[in-house]
């Protein structure tokens, strides 16, 4: 192959999931709705279940404007910040 | 070695094909001195960084661009195409992150302008989305492995379209300026008679209209409204940038009529308007209105406000192509629901 050039321009990392939390006791959970249909009533659904059965700090609500294109940077900063265990919902 | 010993040829189609960068297809092998070609042929730097290419943001420089023209089997000259084309997904505007990663189908269209579609042999005529031109054939397929090798948009893997389309292997046409009774897409979007430009979209396949016995705009653009009506889906509505195809024969049944495209796109966007209450969820299927938009009506299933199919009737692209015997029109589809893709413009820089 040394005699043709390379096609790709990789600059895709290997990523590694983040940490799992041993317990949602205490945590910060950030509920992110990615703006498709009835995303909001499976996050609704979720944030009954962790009230019910653990006992997080807080439960945090969030958005993206549109499921069409990533989160904006602002959002994301924010997130990143201020949350332990984040859990993102797909619906349709 | 020799560049056309067919067992090293081979090996290298097989090995290409091994690593994945290819898109099924068998590619012209890159060697150094096709690449090379292709570079001159541009005159730029072979360094130069035209964008960065969502969604992993590979650097397309010219020469990376070059590799992938070659693999496709572009003639050196096609590059200025290419290159505007890569420039013109990687705008915000376009949103190729998403139009890569989605479960939708969508595909870049590029549309070419100006006299470069003769210099270059692209085909506006004829079989305009089939094969049999080079120019159509390689530039859309050099588009996509660009997206792939470089954006790291591959099927199945961060490309998770359901079913996506053939379009994906290569979509581009030329407009037939010469058959239109109007303006050219390019010139109607701000550019200068003569200049050359690629538009891109982000695009479904498209859907043939016929219609062989209208001869008013009246009649045929009523054909043409029941089809649009259907985009996306029946009840979908404040859709974005939709191209329509128009052949001469069914351009000219407008354009005689004294109407402008802007008269044609107000007709249909006019009539792409249903009340509320024939859009309302489970009523002929599912899918309707959204709930923010049901929220602002006391009684949606009885409400006569009218909703239009498209945001504005500057989304109702106009272009003319296709053979000159025939009437047939096509409608493609845009991945343009609010907030997603949009039509956009770059200039081609020859050298």
């Amino acid at each position: 192959m040394s005699e043709y050039l390379d096609p790709t321009a990789s600059v895709a990392v290997p990523r590694k999931t983040a940490p799992r939390s041993a317990s949602l006791d205490g945590k910060t959970v950030t509920l992110l709705d990615i703006s498709k249909a009835k995303g909001d009533h499976l996050l609704d659904r979720i944030e009954e279940l962790l009230r019910e059965r653990a006992r997080p700090k807080a439960i945090v609500r969030k958005k993206k404007p549109t499921f069409a294109r990533p989160a904006p940077d602002g959002l994301r900063t924010e997130i990143v910040g201020a949350t332990d265990v984040l859990i993102e919902a797909l619906a349709d | 070695m020799s560049l056309l010993d067919p067992e090293v040829e081979g090996g290298a189609i097989e090995a290409l094909y091994a690593r994945g960068v290819t898109d099924g297809l068998p590619v012209v092998p890159p060697t150094r001195e096709r690449v090379a070609r292709a570079v001159a042929a541009c005159g730029r730097a072979r360094d130069a960084v035209i964008a960065l290419v969502p969604p992993n943001y590979g650097p397309a420089t010219v020469e990376k661009i070059a590799v992938n023209a070659v693999m496709a089997g572009c003639r050196p000259e096609y590059l200025p195409v290419v290159i505007a084309a890569v420039e013109a997904v990687c705008d915000e505007a376009f949103d190729l992150h998403g139009v890569s990663a989605t479960t939708n189908a969508p595909a870049p269209l590029v549309v070419v302008n100006g006299p470069v579609r003769a210099a270059l042999d692209i085909n506006c005529g004829a079989g305009v989305f089939g094969p049999g031109w080079r120019a159509n054939a390689t530039i859309g397929r050099a588009l996509r492995l660009v997206c792939v090798n470089v954006g790291g948009a591959t099927p199945g893997v961060v490309s998770m379209s359901t079913l996506a389309h053939p379009g994906r292997y290569t979509y581009c046409i030329g407009e037939y300026e010469e058959a239109s009774p109007w303006e050219s897409l390019c010139v109607e979007h701000g550019f200068a008679p003569g200049r050359n430009t690629v538009a891109v979209l982000a695009a479904d396949a498209p859907l043939g209209v016929y219609d062989h016995q209208s001869r008013t705009p009246e009649d045929l653009l009523a054909t043409i409204a029941a089809s649009l009506a259907v985009v996306s889906h029946h009840k979908m509505t404040h859709w974005g940038d939709t191209l329509l195809v128009l052949s001469p024969e069914h351009a000219r049944i407008i354009g005689d009529a004294g109407w402008k495209k802007a008269d044609a796109r107000r007709w249909l966007w006019e009539r792409l308007q249903r009340p509320v209450r024939e859009l309302v969820p489970g009523k002929d299927g599912g899918e309707g209105l959204p709930e923010h938009v049901l929220r602002k009506f006391n009684d949606p299933a009885t409400e006569t406000t009218l909703i239009p199919k498209f945001r504005a009737p500057e989304n109702l692209k106009l272009v003319v192509a296709g053979g000159t015997a025939g009437r047939f029109s096509a409608i493609v589809p845009g991945w343009t629901f609010s907030k997603a893709s949009a039509l956009v413009f770059r200039p081609i820089h020859t050298p």
